[in-house]
């Protein structure tokens, strides 16, 4: 065999094989990973327009508000707090970006430091973690929508 | 429109091209939220720009030609390969790092997962081991160790480089999937730069040669080692081509017919057939002696600066030195200069190696050429050794100030020229230079 053809017929059999790797081709249908949509249960909730009685829940500890759908680049954050008198108790992720393993790496470290500075602070006026500006900007903002319908 | 202004246009468009990069990268927030990871995706960015601009300057579009020249176009080429190289290394290295610093990850790790499990990400992997591997055999001291043939086939990955990396920009790349202007932006740079490829590159070639079927005519030996190839085809006067001007040649003679040679016209194309003058060089060119008439030739072309394009009568010099005289038999035919005006000098080892002389007589008593052979050895400056200290540029030429000077020669001895020439004043957009060594 000459050579060159050699080298044809490797070089499209390499790239079969490329191709042929999952994510050679998972963002050509259009729905990236990166925007995905929200995670189901927390659809439609918390949505602009929804009166915030109709999402609280009472409980023993408190009255769980949920926040605003905040949507950021790599995807929605929305949180939702449990409130207590005039105390923020609990503060839960509902959706957070987890289009691709990184995002879920870096929310498993930031998502608890933001958490953590809201307890302590009471407040949406926090840090952001660096690293993490994105998920921690639109953490700030459903929280501070949360904050606004339940004080 | 003037090549200066060409060459204008075509270097605004690439200088906008590299601020629209940056632009829309610091807009994005790359430089509010400047990390490892925003200065990784601007590396990567502007290596991907740099790597467009080369496929359109090589593309053999017209207007870069005709504004820059070949033998241009080649330096910045090796310059901006380098260059878009290095950024690409960078990004890769940026990226890592920025990736695995908030997960605390380590950095080798991160990069094994960043190819394996985001999206396009093996695709640019494979990117970016063909443009290494293209980067690689360019490196003077590789270039130098492998067959013509087998560094050009090697470099020829470096379009599927650029395309595999492609896919990880679309998916991945934020300053990509972020805004709409953006996407439109690089979509329009790689579909431009795709088609420019396809039609000067391959369908211009395809149709010039469909259309004229060159083949040779006659094969003639002018002097010790150089040769006419004389050349007959179909409708040769729709060939849009310029006395001066070069070709890229292959011979349907046998193997080592891939290998492309340029090789300027000898004689001016307006007489119906076409010819071209080789010296044996030890390399390709022996090939030329032993063509048979009726060999079909494929060319690509016409290519190249060395024209009279920008003349319009008056003084003209023309430095020639051994072979570089070729173009000039063409250009003596074409320029209208009077009698009196033409000056050709023509630097050569002894005068068994002139060629042409009867040609050269020819003009020098129908059109008042004054031909000025300088024969020697090889001296210290452009000159035979033996003018060393007594003759220069200006008591050759009188009043070389005035002229329009051509240069064709060996770079070193072109480049010597032309240093003498603007010394003694002669503006630098009149002196017209092609080199032929790349």
């Amino acid at each position: 065999m000459r050579r060159i053809t050699l080298w044809l017929l490797s070089t499209v059999a390499a790239l079969v094989l490329l191709f042929s790797y999952r994510t050679s081709t998972m963002g050509a249908g259009g729905d990236t990973a990166a925007v995905s949509p929200a995670q189901p249960g927390t659809s439609g909730s918390g949505q602009s327009g929804d009166a915030p009685t109709d999402n609280d829940a009472q409980t023993s500890q408190g009255t769980t508000v949920d926040g605003s759908v905040a949507q950021t680049r790599w995807g929605p954050v929305q949180v939702s707090i449990t409130v207590s008198g005039k105390k923020i108790t609990e503060i839960t992720v509902l959706a957070s970006p987890d289009g691709n393993h990184r995002d879920v790496e870096i929310n498993a470290y930031a998502l608890p430091i933001l958490r953590q500075e809201a307890l302590r602070a009471q407040s949406a006026d926090i840090q952001s973690v660096s690293g993490a500006t994105v998920t921690s900007d639109g953490y700030k903002e459903s929280l501070q929508a949360a904050i606004d319908r339940a004080f | 429109m003037t090549a200066r202004a060409r060459a204008d246009i075509a270097g605004l468009a690439a200088a906008t091209s590299l601020l629209v990069v940056v632009a829309r990268w610091a807009h994005g927030g790359g430089l509010r939220e400047l990390d490892w990871s925003s200065a990784g995706r601007l590396t990567g960015l502007l290596s991907a720009d740099l790597l467009l601009l080369q496929v359109f300057s090589l593309a053999r579009i017209p207007l870069v030609e005709r504004a820059f020249g070949q033998d241009r176009l080649a330096r910045w080429h090796r310059w901006t390969g380098f260059a878009s190289f290095h950024l690409l290394v960078l990004h890769i290295a940026l990226i890592s790092i920025g990736y695995a610093v908030p997960v605390h990850t380590n950095v080798i790790r991160q990069l094994w997962d960043l190819i394996v499990t985001y999206p396009g990400m093996l695709l640019a992997a494979a990117a970016a081991v063909l443009l290494t591997m293209v980067v690689v055999t360019s490196v003077r001291a590789a270039r130098r160790r492998m067959s013509f043939e087998s560094w050009h086939l090697l470099h020829l990955y470096a379009y599927l480089g650029i395309g595999l990396a492609l896919p990880h920009q679309l998916w991945t790349g934020a300053d990509f999937v972020s805004s709409p202007a953006a996407r439109a932006y690089w979509w329009t740079l790689y579909l431009a730069a795709a088609g420019a490829v396809l039609v000067f590159r391959v369908g211009l070639p395809v149709v010039r040669n469909l259309r004229h079927r060159l083949q040779v005519e006659a094969v003639v030996p002018e002097s010790p080692g150089v040769t006419s190839v004389y050349l007959r085809g179909r409708r040769l006067d729709r060939l849009p081509v310029r006395a001066g001007q070069f070709f890229l040649w292959r011979f349907l003679d046998g193997p080592g017919w891939s290998r492309a040679n340029p090789y300027s016209l000898s004689a001016p194309p307006a007489s119906g057939l076409l010819r071209i003058t080789v010296k044996d060089l030890g390399d390709g060119s022996s090939r030329a002696s032993r063509l048979r008439p009726g060999t079909r030739v494929l060319v690509e072309g016409p290519y190249g600066r060395f024209t009279g394009e920008d003349y319009r009568g008056g003084p003209v010099a023309m430095f020639a030195c051994g072979v570089g005289v070729t173009p000039f038999l063409s250009l003596l035919g074409d320029l209208p200069y009077r009698p009196g005006e033409a000056t050709l000098v023509y630097r050569a080892r002894s005068s068994g190696d002139l060629a042409f002389r009867a040609e050269l007589e020819w003009y020098a008593a129908n059109r008042g050429v004054r031909i000025l052979p300088m024969l020697g050895s090889r001296g210290s400056s452009w000159l035979p050794s033996q003018y060393a200290g007594r003759a220069d540029i200006r008591a050759l030429v009188p009043h070389i100030n005035r002229h329009h000077v051509y240069i064709c020669g060996p770079d070193d001895w072109s480049a010597a020229v032309r240093r003498d020439a603007l010394a003694a004043g002669v503006p630098a957009d009149r002196v017209h230079h092609e080199s032929f060594a790349w």
